[in-house]
C-alpha cells in the first residue's frame, strides 16, 4: 500500500531500452530511405523544444493522451480491456459542445459542461461494463462497436443540429463562457492541463487508496477470491467501467472546451486520441504517474514528426514523407509498449496459477544471481 | 553407485527483501529411500527444494547428484538429472486434459511441434498400469478431484522419466484413503529402485512411510536421524523446540440456541447436477458441528452454498435466525460469518496484494478500515495487519510484503487469522489446518475451541477423520450429497463412519437408536 520507489526502477529501466532499440530499428529505415537519421531523430526528439509555442503546445497534447490513456487504464485494473475511450472521447466532445453553445454564465457554464461531458462518456463506458457483468459479452467487442456508434451519432448531430451556419463543416463554436481559460495568454495551453493532472492523481487516490479501488484491484487479479471477499465483480466491472468512459468523456470535453472550441462534422479535429491512449497507458503500466510521463513522451513526438519534415528538408531536397516518420514512431511506440502489452497479454491468457509460478520463478531469480 | 543420491552442502538462499530462508543447510538423501523433510511452516522446505529442481536459485551452495557435482538452473536441467517435483500448489492447466497435462509442459517440443498422441496416450497407459495411478485420460483436469490432479502431477514426473521424486506435502490435499494408496504406490516406486523425498507436517505419516528424517527449523538442519529410531514425540521436539501437546482439551459444554440452520438444501455443482440434496442440520452456539466424507461428495458446494458463494436451488440457510439463503458474501460478513475457505489461492488469499490488503480481504467495506467517504484507513488497516501478524504468528517480512513471500503455511495463518479476528458468531471451517505444522495445527484447533467455548457455533469441514472426530461435539457424515447420518464421536467406532463414508447410512448400521439419540440432544 505504501508508495514505494523501487518498485518503478524495472519498468523505467525497460522503457529506456525499449526506447532505444525503436530508435535503432527507426535509424535503419530512415538510412534506407536516405536521410540522415541525425538530423531525423534530433527533429524528432527535439522538434518540440524549437520554440516556446512549440513547447507549450506539446504539454497541452498530453490532456488527451492522458485521460483517454486513465480511461485505459481504470478499466485495465479491474481486467477489462476497453477499446472505447475513442468513443467515450467523441461522446464527451458532443455533450460539451451542445452544451457550450447554450447561454450560461462564466464559470458555471465550464463546470456544466464538463461534468455533463463527464457523465455522458461514463454512461457510454457504463453500456459496454454492464454488458459484460450481465451477459457476458466481450468488452472488445462490445467497445469497438460503441466506438462506431459514437462516431455516427456526433457525425450525425454536428451535421444536422449542431452546425455553424457560417461554416457547416464544423460545429458551432462553444461560448467565451464555456471556454476554458488559457494558462498563459494566447497559447494552446489551457487549465485543462492542470485539472489533467489532478485526475491522474485523483486515479491514484481512487485506485489504492479507496475500498472501491482496493475492490477493482482485486477483482482485476483474481476475481474468485474477490467475490469470497465481499465484492460483486459485475458491480466492480460496471462501476469501473462507468469511470472508465467517464475520464474519455473528459477528454473530449476538455478538446472542446480548451484547445478546439468546436468539432468537425467528421470528428477530424478529435479523431484517434482514443486510440493513443492505448499504448500511451501501456507505455505507462496503466499507473497515473507512468501515464503523465508516457503522455508527455508521445506529445513530445507529435510535436517532433510535424519539425522533423521542415528540418529534413534542405536545398531543394523535400523532406521526409509524413508516413516514414509516422512508420519510425511506431516502431518506437511498439517497443516501448512491448514489455507493458507483455504483461497485460501474459496476465490474461495465462492462468492463475501458472502465472503466480512465473511471477515466483522471477522473485526468486532476480533476487538470486 | 555413489552413496547418496542427492547432496546439497552448505545451502544458503536469501529472498529478495532480505529474508533468510536456508542458513547454510546440508542436505543428504540416499540412493533408493523415502527420505523425509520436516519443518515448521517457514522452516525452508519448499525453499530448499525448489532449488534443487532449479525453480529456485541458491544464494550460495553446492549440489551433487549421485556424487557428480551438478548445476541446476531450470526445471529442464533437473528433469535431465532425473529429478522431479510435486509441488506444493499445484501446477496443472485445468482446461487441459489429464493427457495434455501430463505431456506437455516442460518436455521440448519435438518434430515440427507436432505431438504424437496415440503414441503419448499408450505411454502414459502403460505407466498408469505400471504404477497403479489411474486417470480419466480425456477429462479437464478442472472437473477432477484434488487426489486425480495430484495423480497426473505424478505421471507427468515419471512420463519425463524422474527418478529421484520430490514431493511436497502431497498428503495435506488428500483423503485418507488416497493417502493409503499414495503410500502403497510410494513403497512400490521405492522397491523399483526411486529415490524420494517426501515434505509433510504429520509426524505420523513420518513413521509410516520414511526411512530417515531430516529436521529443518528455521532454515537450519536441526539433524537427520533414522526414521526407526525416534518417537513422534522426539520428532515434534527437534521440530518445535519445545514439547508439543498432542490430545486437546475439550471441554463439555452445553450448547445454546441455534447460530446456523441449513434445511434441505439443495446445491448444484459445477457440472449442473445437484451435489447436495437435501441436507439438513444444524449448528448451535458453543458447538462445533463437523462434516466428514471422502472429498468430493458435495462438502465444497454446501460450503458455498452457506457461505453465499454458490445459490441454492431450494431450502433455507438461517444465520442466527435470519434468513440469508442466497445472500452474498458481504451481508454475511455484516451479519458474523467467518469463512476459512478450503482453497487458499482461488478464494482466501490475493497472492501480488500485501499481507495487510490481504488482512482486510471481506472487511474492505466496513468501518473502521473504510470511512463515511470510502477512503480506506490506512493506519487501522496496519494496525490490525499487524495484529493479526503477531497474534498468529505469521513469519513475514512485513506487512506490505506481497503474500506470495509467505510460505504455505504462513498464507493459511494469514487467512485463518483475519476470519478469527472478525470475532464471529458463526464460523465455517473448510479444511483449516491444511498444510500448517504441528504447532499451528495445533494453535488452530485450540482457537476453533475457545470459539466453541465462548459460544460461538463452528461448522468444521475436513478431510482429516482424526481431526474432525477430535474436535466436533457432533459428527455429519456426508456421501454423495446427502447426509448419512449424524453422530457424536464418542459414539461410534472409525469402522462405522468409514461405512457411512462410503455410503451407508446409520439407520442401516444401527438400527435407527443412535441417530434418533444424537439428533434429540444435539438438534
Ligand atoms: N517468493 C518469496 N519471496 C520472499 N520470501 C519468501 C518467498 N518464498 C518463501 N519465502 C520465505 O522463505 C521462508 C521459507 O519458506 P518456505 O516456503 O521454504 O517454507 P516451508 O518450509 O515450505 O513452509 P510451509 O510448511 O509453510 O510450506 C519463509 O520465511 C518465507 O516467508
Ligand atoms: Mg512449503
Amino acid at each position: 500500500m505504501r508508495l514505494d520507489l523501487r518498485q518503478y526502477a524495472k519498468p523505467l529501466a525497460e522503457s529506456a531500452l525499449s526506447v532505444l532499440i525503436g530508435v535503432a530499428v527507426g535509424t535503419l529505415l530512415v538510412i534506407l530511405a536516405g536521410y540522415s537519421p541525425v538530423v531525423f531523430f534530433k527533429a524528432l526528439f527535439g522538434g518540440a523544444f524549437r520554440s516556446r509555442n512549440a513547447f507549450l503546445d506539446t504539454l497541452s497534447y498530453m490532456v488527451p493522451l492522458t485521460l483517454t490513456a486513465i480511461s485505459f487504464a481504470v478499466a485495465a485494473r479491474a481486467s477489462v480491456f476497453n477499446i472505447g475511450a475513442e468513443g467515450q472521447m467523441y461522446v464527451g466532445a458532443l455533450v460539451a459542445n451542445a452544451i457550450g453553445v447554450v447561454a450560461l454564465p462564466n464559470g458555471v457554464h465550464q463546470v456544466v459542461a464538463i461534468l455533463a461531458a463527464f457523465l455522458a462518456g461514463g454512461l457510454w463506458g457504463w453500456i459496454a461494463g454492464i454488458l459484460k457483468a450481465k451477459r457476458q459479452v466481450n468488452e472488445v467487442v462490445s467497445t469497438i462497436m460503441l466506438n462506431w456508434l459514437a462516431f455516427y451519432l456526433v457525425n450525425y448531430v454536428a451535421t444536422y443540429h449542431l452546425y455553424d451556419p457560417k461554416a457547416p463543416y464544423k460545429t458551432e463554436y462553444v461560448r467565451e463562457t464555456a471556454r476554458l481559460p488559457e494558462l498563459i495568454p494566447r497559447t494552446s495551453l489551457t487549465l485543462d492541463w492542470v485539472l489533467t493532472i489532478l485526475i491522474a492523481f485523483l486515479m491514484f487516490f481512487l485506485v489504492w487508496k479507496t475500498s472501491l479501488g482496493y475492490e477493482i484491484r482485486a477483482t482485476g487479479i483474481n476475481p474468485t477470491a474477490a467475490e469470497y471477499g465481499g465484492v460483486d465483480p459485475s458491480k466492480v466491472i460496471s462501476i469501473s467501467m462507468f469511470l472508465s468512459g467517464g475520464a474519455g468523456g473528459l477528454a473530449g470535453a476538455f478538446l472542446v472546451l480548451g484547445r478546439f472550441g468546436f468539432i468537425t462534422t467528421t470528428l477530424t479535429n478529435i479523431l484517434n486520441w482514443g486510440f493513443d491512449g492505448i499504448a500511451v497507458s501501456l507505455v505507462g503500466r496503466n499507473h497515473p504517474i507512468g501515464i503523465l510521463f508516457s503522455a508527455l513522451f508521445f506529445a513530445l513526438l507529435y510535436n517532433g514528426a510535424l519539425e522533423v519534415q521542415v528540418a529534413t528538408a534542405t536545398g531543394g531536397k523535400t523532406g521526409v514523407p509524413i508516413e516514414l516518420v509516422l512508420a519510425v514512431m511506431g516502431i518506437i511506440v511498439i517497443a516501448v509498449a512491448v514489455p507493458g502489452l507483455w504483461d497485460m497479454v501474459q496476465e490474461r491468457l495465462l492462468l492463475r496459477r501458472k502465472r503466480v509460478e512465473v511471477r515466483e520463478e522471477a522473485a526468486g531469480t532476480v533476487g538470486g544471481e | 553407485m555413489a552413496e547418496y543420491a542427492i547432496e546439497m552442502r552448505g545451502m544458503v538462499k536469501i529472498y529478495p527483501g532480505g529474508t533468510v530462508a536456508l542458513k547454510g543447510v546440508d542436505f543428504a538423501v540416499r540412493e533408493g529411500e523415502i527420505h523425509g523433510l520436516l519443518g515448521e511452516n517457514g522452516a525452508g522446505k519448499t525453499t530448499l527444494m525448489e532449488i534443487l529442481y532449479g525453480t529456485r536459485s541458491p544464494t550460495e551452495g553446492e549440489i551433487f547428484v549421485r556424487g557428480r557435482r551438478v548445476e541446476i538452473r531450470s526445471p529442464r536441467d533437473a528433469m535431465a538429472l532425473g529429478i522431479g517435483m510435486v509441488h506444493q500448489h499445484f501446477t496443472l492447466i485445468p482446461v487441459f486434459t489429464a493427457l495434455e497435462n501430463v505431456v506437455l509442459g516442460d518436455e521440448p517440443v519435438r518434430s515440427a511441434g507436432l505431438l504424437d498422441v496415440q503414441a503419448a496416450r499408450a505411454r502414459v497407459e502403460e505407466l498408469m498400469d505400471q504404477t497403479g495411478l489411474h486417470v480419466p485420460l480425456d477429462e479437464p483436469v478442472e472437473n477432477l478431484s484434488t487426489g486425480e490432479r495430484q495423480r497426473i502431477e505424478i505421471l507427468k514426473m515419471l512420463y519425463r522419466n524422474a527418478d529421484i521424486l520430490i514431493l511436497d506435502e502431497p498428503t495435506a490435499v488428500l483423503t485418507p484413503l488416497e493417502t493409503k494408496e499414495l503410500f502403497a504406490f510410494l513403497k512400490r516406486m521405492k522397491e523399483e529402485g526411486k529415490t524420494i523425498v517426501f515434505i509433510t507436517h504429520k509426524l505420523r505419516e513420518v513413521k509410516a512411510i520414511t526411512d530417515r528424517v531430516t529436521v529443518l527449523r528455521r532454515g537450519e538442519v536441526v539433524g537427520t536421524v533414522d526414521t526407526a529410531e525416534v518417537s513422534m514425540e522426539e520428532l515434534a521436539r527437534m521440530m518445535v523446540g519445545r514439547e508439543v501437546l498432542f490430545e486437546l482439551e475439550k471441554k463439555p459444554r452445553e450448547p445454546e440456541e441455534p447460530k446456523l440452520t441449513v434445511e434441505d438444501l439443495w446445491v448444484r455443482g459445477e457440472g449442473g447436477d445437484y451435489a447436495v440434496k437435501g441436507v439438513s442440520f444444524e449448528v448451535r452456539g458453543g458447538e462445533i458441528f463437523g462434516i466428514a466424507g471422502v472429498e468430493g461428495n458435495g462438502q465444497t458446494e454446501l460450503v458455498e452454498a452457506i457461505t453465499g458463494l454458490r445459490l441454492p436451488d431450494r431450502g433455507r440457510v438461517l444465520l442466527a435466525g435470519e434468513d440469508v439463503t442466497g445472500a452474498r458474501p458481504h451481508h454475511l460478513y455484516a451479519r458474523g460469518l467467518g469463512h476459512i475457505p478450503e482453497d487458499r489461492h482461488r478464494r482466501g488469499i490475493i497472492l501480488e496484494f500485501t499481507v495487510a490488503e490481504n488482512s482486510i480481504l471481506g472487511l474492505q467495506r466496513l468501518p473502521p478500515f473504510m470511512n463515511k467517504w470510502g477512503v480506506l484507513q490506512e493506519s487501522v488497516v496496519r494496525d490490525w495487519a499487524r495484529k493479526v501478524v503477531e497474534r498468529f504468528e505469521i513469519d513475514t517480512p512485513g506487512i506490505d510484503a506481497p503474500a506470495s513471500a509467505l510460505s504455505g503455511g504462513n498464507q493459511q495463518k494469514l487467512i485463518v487469522g483475519r476470519e478469527i479476528m472478525k470475532d464471529p458468531k458463526v464460523v465455517v471451517a473448510a479444511q483449516p489446518t491444511r498444510g500448517l505444522d504441528v504447532a499451528a495445527t495445533e494453535y488452530i484447533r485450540r482457537t476453533l475451541l475457545r470459539m466453541r467455548d465462548e459460544g460461538r457455533a463452528v461448522l468444521l469441514v475436513s478431510a482429516d477423520l482424526d481431526e474432525v472426530l477430535m474436535l466436533s461435539d457432533r459428527v455429519g457424515v456426508m456421501y454423495e450429497g446427502e447426509l448419512m447420518g449424524v453422530v457424536r464421536p464418542e459414539e461410534v467406532t472409525l469402522e462405522e463412519i468409514g461405512m457411512m463414508m462410503g455410503g451407508v447410512r446409520l439407520e442401516d448400521i444401527k438400527g435407527g437408536g443412535a441417530k434418533a439419540e444424537a439428533e434429540s440432544t444435539g438438534g
